[in-house]
């Protein structure tokens, strides 16, 4: 910039002189000064065209060099076609890699979530007891928007699942609950009809409805004069009021919200609720000009006022947490995409030493051909300048195959449909993608080719000329050591990582999570509550239905419960218990997941029972009162104690779903923990508790076969149907399913990692191989000299190996420092396996040096072929 | 004063005029003043020059490297930007002189049919 306005007052002051002197000389030919002015300037001409016209020449020139530069950098790849397809095809994988893993971070991480004003909107979090991301109660939902001043809207959600019938097929669908102004939050207008209307979500108002576009085109035919009608949804008739845009999809931190395909308003007052059932996602938009730690803050205030105004806030502690919805969103993957980011990033880095290397190679060559055009007055500004835009051109040919490359392996990592990366279907090769892809082309160019440019421009004419042409060793094998050293120990970090991944899967394979999913099927039904209004109705069907499958060729038993372990389709309930008798104090309670069981259930998916007995037909709300525990619960409860006989106090609704009273129970069994969340982490404890004490909805029956599950399935189907014909039975399929699930992202991850492993690898040793063969040619005259005087030729093969594998050894150790140093940021995404976990150091050590040497050996073998009297006579 | 007739005043061709700054500073190094001022007494003021129009010329010179451009001192000791004609300059000066007398020779050629009875 400032050589540009220099070379503009340069011009100005050229100019000023030039009339000066015209000036000067008309005045000597007898002018009058002031008419001898203007006669020169006259004879100038236009001066700001003239500066005009100096500009566009700058700009011309410098294109037309670029131009020649570029058309030289194409001949000098033609000239060398090997060379020129090795770096480009290096580049291209290098790049690529690149382009596919950033389309993934760009779509997940970095585009803002498809709704209007999108970062303005935050999940509120109710934090209870130590459970930090809970749902709210209805009255803490209205007390919030009633007091918030950064919230310009606050919306509730509860998802659930419900029956739609009177179609051609009875199906159950994912089905939520929201405030009116829920869906506007997030959508800018619908495909057809409306959203709810203020005050739609009240008691007494009329059943309305919305579907989302896939209901509305497979239960509805995409009937467009759908708006209006009635449709029967649990039951009861809904009037569908809209439908949603085809790409409307909720993306919430929550696997269960991305399927919701029915939205009714809650058809209750919220503050009229009880202020202790929390089951509301709150989704906020903040007004404009709040920040999220300002909502934070104010969030933080209201609810230490609640606290002191209502005793069930202070009983359990409450807490607001204003997160912003992106952030909430992606928390889950954005250790794993983060981490692959930075595994691709060092690909690129081997990339670029593995291109440098090749160019210090041929740049050999080539300081003959610049010693003298240098000679001949180029500019070494200008040489370097060239060899830039060469790289700079190999760079972007590189990366136009890369987007080959790229748009190949997205389509790879798409395959892999990882759970639970919801955003990973919007990635694709758009515009950020190219532009990211085009800055990286750019970036490597530079990269790769500045150091072998300087060094090239650099050096003694005289003493380049005097070799005359001649292969010679280009000053500095240091430079080209130390790429070797970076490469090995960029591949050994990579290594390193997907090592530990690796380990982390395994682990995964090999946990025990408390029941066995194998020959287990199961399926889900639930229970609209205007044909099955009552518990009796409810246990009844199930009772029949368990009784009949029993009775199919192949079932071992059949149990269910309200929310089976790895699935979390149906929304999960927990609350706190205590001993009965126990002071009502935070610190005597036990946090604990309950679930609502049929007998059977724990023979069913292969849980342990430590003591005790599983629940029985004669277990209903009149007869007996009783619960079965695990023994996390057990142990923190009654600590060193046995649990049977003990009585616990627990919130149960034996009169109907969702009516809530405390009561006393005593436990009759102690199973061993089953981890329902994941496969890694323990997560809390469990109490179980019959079907008539506790009521839901939705139940999940599990069958344990020894028929093929094809089979059983079709069984199942016909059992339930010869139950009620208006059944839909739905998520039929193997236990083993959910397993899958759990696993899919560090299968993800490891899969991901290891293909960028095994490139970093392939990639160095290419380096390596092209580095020791080149020193070898370099060096042919001195090993055929040495031959020629009596060495042996083993002493010659290891004296190219001891060069060349140093280099190699060192990478690898300084590789594993620093993976050592490194892997603490990958601990989030392992487990069962120690960051430092000596076996996978060992392993990849051994692995990277044996490849490394092997790739330093066959060149160095070829050094021991070299027939000395050739060589010699050559020169 | 040395005027001629308008009519007989030529338009430069694009591109000679970098080829006359070449040769004009074959005989050393000129400020900008001085080389307009030569081409027009060379030509015996055939050829004008929009003076202004060096300018963009000298520029496209120096960005070719043919010639290169310093600060010194003129005749009257005020300082002034010389230009000066590289090695590479001189090259493209000869290089160019010769097309040039190649493509006058065969315009002339075809424009003036060699006289009968003349020379052959």
């Amino acid at each position: 910039m400032s050589r540009r306005k220099r070379m503009l007052e340069e011009l100005d002051q050229d100019i000023r002189d030039h009339i000066e002197r015209e000036t000067q000389d008309n005045i000597e030919r007898g002018m009058p000064p002031e008419e001898a002015r203007y006669a020169a300037i006259r004879k100038f001409g236009n001066v700001t065209l003239v500066k005009e016209e100096t500009r566009e020449v700058w700009i011309s020139v410098w294109l037309e060099q670029l131009w020649q530069d570029i058309r030289y950098g194409l001949r000098m790849l033609r000239k060398s076609p090997g060379f020129a397809a090795v770096a480009i095809l290096t580049l291209a994988l290098g790049i690529g890699a690149n382009t596919a893993i950033f389309s993934v971070v760009n779509a997940v991480l970095l585009q803002p979530l498809p709704y209007p004003n999108a970062k303005r909107l935050a999940m509120i979090w109710s934090t209870w007891g130590n459970e930090t991301r809970g749902p709210a109660s209805g009255p803490e939902l209205i007390e919030l928007r009633s007091r918030s001043h950064a919230f310009e809207e606050i919306a509730g959600i509860w998802v659930t699942s419900g029956t739609i019938t009177g179609t051609a097929e009875p199906e159950q669908v994912r089905l939520a609950m929201t405030t009116a102004n829920f869906l506007p939050l997030l959508a800018e207008k619908q495909q057809l009809g409306r959203f709810f209307a203020p005050g739609e979500d009240r008691r007494g108002a009329a059943p309305l409805l919305i579907l989302t576009d896939g209901l509305w085109r497979r239960q509805f035919g995409a009937n467009p004069a759908i708006v209006g009608q009635t449709t029967r949804l649990n039951g009861n008739d809904f009037t569908v009021v809209g439908v949603l845009p085809r790409e409307f999809k909720l993306l919430f931190p929550d696997s269960r919200m991305a399927e919701v395909q029915v939205f009714i308003p809650f058809l209750n007052d919220l503050e009229k609720q009880s202020r202790d059932t929390g089951y509301i996602r709150m989704v906020g938009r903040l007004r404009r000009g709040f920040t999220v730690a300002q909502a934070q803050s104010e969030a933080e205030t209201i609810a230490s006022q609640l606290r002191r105004e209502a005793k069930e806030y202070a009983e359990q502690s409450l807490h607001l947490s204003v997160l912003p919805l992106q952030e909430d969103d992606v928390r889950p993957v954005q250790p794993a995409l983060v981490s692959l980011f930075a595994a691709v990033v060092l690909v690129l880095l081997v990339t670029c030493a593995n291109v440098a290397n090749l160019l210090l190679s041929r740049s050999g060559g080539r300081r003959h051909e610049t010693a003298l055009r240098a000679a001949m007055g180029a500019e070494r500004r200008r040489i370097v300048r060239q060899f830039l835009t060469e790289n700079i051109l190999l760079g972007c040919l590189g990366g136009t195959a890369a987007l080959g490359i790229g748009w190949a392996a997205l389509k790879w990592i798409l395959s892999l449909q990882p759970e639970g990366i919801y955003l990973l279907v919007a990635a694709k090769l758009d515009g950020w993608v190219l532009a990211f892809t085009l800055m990286l082309s750019i970036l490597t160019g530079i990269m790769f080719g500045l150091a072998p440019a300087l060094s090239v421009a650099r050096g003694d004419l005289v003493e380049i000329l005097k070799e005359s042409g001649k292969a010679t060793t280009t000053g500095k094998p240091w430079l080209r050591q130390s790429l070797i050293v970076s490469e090995v120990s960029l591949s050994c970090i990579l290594l390193v990582g997907t090592g530990l991944m690796i380990r982390t899967f395994t682990s995964l394979l090999r946990v025990d999570p408390g029941f066995h999913a194998e020959n287990a099927l199961t399926f889900q039904l639930s229970f609209p509550w205007s044909r099955y209004g009552t518990v009796e109705s409810v246990t009844n069907f199930l009772k029949d239905l368990r009784m009949n499958l029993a009775a199919m060729p192949g079932a071992e038993s059949v149990g269910g419960v309200s929310h089976l372990p790895l699935d979390e389709g149906l929304g999960n309930w927990y609350s706190y218990y205590w001993a009965e008798g126990a002071p009502i104090q935070l610190q005597n309670t036990v946090m604990a997941d309950h679930r609502s069981t049929l007998p059977g259930y724990f023979r069913s998916i292969g849980a342990t029972l430590l003591t005790g007995r599983e629940f029985e037909d004669a277990d209903d709300a009149v007869h007996t009162h009783v619960a079965i525990v695990d023994d996390t619960v057990a142990e923190q409860i009654w600590p060193g104690q046995d649990a049977i006989g003990k009585k616990l106090s627990v919130e149960d609704s034996p009169a109907g779903a969702f009516q809530f009273i405390r009561e006393p129970v005593v436990v009759v069994g102690v199973v061993k923990h089953i981890q329902a969340h994941s496969l890694t982490s323990k997560g809390r404890g469990q109490i179980y508790l019959p079907v008539s004490l506790a009521p839901r909805p939705a139940y999940s029956l599990v069958v344990r076969t020894t028929a093929p599950m094809q089979t059983f399935a079709a069984y199942v189907q016909l059992a339930v149907k010869k139950l009620d014909k208006e059944m839909p039975v739905s998520n039929l399929r193997p236990q083993m399913d959910y397993i899958e699930k759990a696993r899919a992202q560090t299968r993800f991850v490891t899969v991901l990692a290891g293909a960028l492993a095994a490139l970093a690898l392939f990639l160095a040793c290419i380096g390596i191989y092209g580095v020791t063969s080149y020193s070898v040619a370099q060096r042919k005259r001195e090993i055929a000299i040495r031959i020629a005087v009596g060495a042996n030729l083993g002493d010659v093969g290891r004296m190219i190996l001891r060069q060349s594998g140093l280099p190699v050894i060192v990478g690898v150790v300084t590789g594993l420092a620093t993976a050592l140093a490194l892997t603490p940021l990958l601990s989030g995404l392992l487990y069962g396996v120690r960051q430092s976990d000596p076996l996978t150091y060992a392993a990849i050590s051994l692995v990277l040096g044996a490849v490394g040497v092997l790739a330093c050996y066959i060149p160095a073998r070829s050094a021991t072929k070299v027939d000395p009297m050739i060589v010699l006579r050559s020169e | 004063m040395t005027t001629k007739e308008e009519k007989e005043r030529i338009e430069l061709l694009q591109g000679t005029l970098d080829l006359l700054i070449l040769r004009t500073l074959l005989l050393g190094p000129a400020h900008g003043h001085a080389i307009a001022k030569a081409i027009e007494f060379n030509s015996d003021d055939v050829l004008q020059v929009e003076q202004g129009s060096l300018y963009p010329a000298l520029h496209r010179l120096i960005k070719r490297r043919w010639i290169s451009s310093a600060e010194g001192t003129s005749e009257n000791n005020r300082r002034a930007k010389f230009y000066r004609l590289t090695v590479k300059g001189r090259r493209q000066l000869t290089l160019e002189t010769g097309k040039w007398d190649k493509l006058a020779g065969a315009i002339a050629r075809i424009l003036r049919p060699a006289k009968q009875g003349g020379k052959s």
